[in-house]
């Protein structure tokens, strides 16, 4: 209704069309970004759930077990190592679980890399996976030493090199994105100020009439201000739609890739929070649009008398 | 470029503003609607001193005042409708007002049939008459009319005059810059004369050539002003 009626002819400005080619394209990256972040900051919990409060002990096979026997006095057999291990593991105080991998369960694990027909004197490594809880006060490097030399080639993991470099991975890769929303939200409301500037230029006659006729600088802004949302929200709608486009695309990718039975790529999941966020970033570029409108427009107008 | 000008404006008065061509007219009325600052000198409009208001209080006092221009300046893209109605929706009035006082004034001026017309499809008479409606439906106190038939044909010219006229009876104070002699010698009313940026005050009948100049009693609108250069920077 305001926009039949507003007193500058803004509607037939060619910066119009540009600027909601430009908002939609920023609204497109920032959408990307920010739903990139979300996603990894996702992967990377659950990585770390999954993974906090759990060792893996490694035992590794000894010649001896690869039954070309040349010391069979010196090391007891794979498997009984492995009970060894589980024996010790159990008796230590804030170890809640500890269980051996079956060697199915190992097949199951390697198959997507070596296929299903693997040959048996395969050298595999018995795995014995302990769960620690969350809070316990588990002396890992002293656990790690008892298991060493209790148990020959044992070696205790406890994921931390892993879990580090995945959370500066996320972090790094949040950051980057922060810094693309930023710099997208600049170069936006850099393109708003713009506008404004030539849309006050070349109405420079009509402004300065709306003025002499005692035009309070706010309402000359508010026609601004209303002009730019309008264009703001209808670039932002379709920087939206070809957003969640992109990633239903990208949703239905991963799918695909997480069915081939892989397990590498984690489903592309957002919480509905998050649908939200990314379905508001139009939103909150349509109001810095227009407070930057409105801003422009009062400092060109504080030059007349 | 004016310099040495005094004068005081009665409330309700009627005045000519003349002079050649360069004189000042135009920069002496953008003194008067504050769309100029006087570079030294003192404007007071109604009782209150210009220089002492925060510029913030000035879209106010402009609406007090109704200005014509030559050129119209109407706003093509609005009906002559929305063109009249501008200053009420500056004011902040209510749709529904501002519909009933727009028509009433438009028939008032002889448009009542052309309320949706968009200026370009008008005759500059009918535009002038627009301009006048939309100077003066926010009842201003001061009209100030920039050649405001310099555009037109004389009969319009003098329908227009006698339209300024009528808004003077109904209280408003009447300033019309011309250099149509013959419009002026129909009526009688003082003028300004203004010539190399210093004012002279006739009162009616009298041409600038034989002319004593006239001391005004200090009243309301005055305006003891000069300026250097005009223009605003953007």
């Amino acid at each position: 209704m305001f926009r039949d009626r507003l007193d500058l002819p803004l509607v037939e400005d060619a910066t119009g069309r540009f600027m909601v080619w430009i908002m939609a394209v920023m609204v497109y990256l920032g959408i990307m970004a920010l739903a990139g972040a979300l996603v990894l900051a996702g992967m990377a919990e659950r990585w770390e759930n999954g993974l906090t409060g759990r060792l893996t002990v490694q035992i590794s096979p000894q010649p001896d077990d690869l039954g070309r026997g040349i010391d069979t006095e010196s090391v007891a057999p794979l498997v009984q190592r492995t009970e060894v291990a589980l024996a010790l593991l159990r008796a230590t105080p804030g170890v809640l679980r500890a269980e051996a991998i079956t060697l199915a369960a190992a097949h199951k694990l390697l198959e997507p890399w070596l296929g299903s027909a693997l040959p048996d004197d395969l050298p595999l490594p018995a795995l014995i996976d302990v769960d620690v809880g969350q809070n316990t006060q588990l002396e890992v490097p002293a656990l790690a030493d008892r298991l060493a030399r209790s148990v020959p080639g044992a070696r205790l993991d406890n994921h931390a090199a892993w879990l580090d470099d995945l959370r500066r991975l996320a972090r790094t890769a949040q950051l980057v994105a922060l810094a693309v929303v930023l710099l997208v939200g600049a170069a936006a409301l850099a393109a708003v100020v713009f506008a404004v500037r030539t849309g006050l230029a070349i109405h420079s006659p009509v402004v300065e009439l709306l003025h002499i006729m005692g035009a309070s600088d706010r309402y000359v802004a508010r026609q601004f201000q209303a002009h730019i949302v309008g264009l703001a929200l209808r670039g932002g709608a379709f920087g939206l739609a070809l957003g969640l486009a992109t990633l239903a695309l990208l949703h239905r990718a991963a799918g695909a890739a997480g069915d081939a039975a892989t397990g590498m790529l984690p489903a592309m999941a957002l919480t509905p929070h998050q649908w939200l966020a990314l379905g508001a970033v139009p939103l909150v570029a349509a109001m810095l649009a227009a407070v930057t409108a409105r801003w422009t427009v009062l400092r060109v107008l504080a030059a007349l008398p | 470029m004016l310099s040495r000008v005094n004068f005081t404006l009665r409330p309700g008065s009627f005045h000519f503003l003349t002079g050649s061509s360069g004189a000042g007219k135009s920069s002496l009325l953008r003194l008067m609607y504050l769309g100029l600052r006087p570079s030294s000198g003192t404007i007071t409009l109604f009782g209150r001193d210009v220089a002492t208001l925060k510029r913030a209080e000035l879209p106010a006092l402009r609406r007090q005042i109704g200005v014509v221009f030559q050129d119209f300046r109407l706003l093509d893209h609005l009906s002559a409708l929305d063109n009249v109605a501008l200053p009420l929706r500056m004011a902040g009035a209510a749709e529904a007002e501002i519909r009933e006082h727009v028509v009433e004034l438009l028939d008032w001026v002889g448009l009542g049939e052309h309320l949706d017309a968009k200026p370009p499809t008008l005759s500059g008479g009918q535009q002038q008459r627009v301009a006048i409606a939309r100077s003066v439906i926010n009842r201003p106190r001061l009209l100030l009319a920039d050649e405001p038939t310099g555009n037109v044909d004389d009969t319009i010219g003098m329908r227009l005059l006698y339209l300024f006229e009528e808004l003077n009876k109904l209280g408003t104070t009447v300033m019309i810059a011309t250099h149509n002699e013959a419009l002026i010698g129909r009526f009688p009313h003082p003028r300004l004369y203004l010539d190399h940026g210093t004012l002279t005050v006739m009162p009616a009948g009298m041409t600038p050539s034989a002319a004593p100049p006239t001391p005004s009693p200090a009243l309301p609108t005055s305006l003891t002003a000069s300026v250097v250069g005009t223009g605003w920077s953007r």
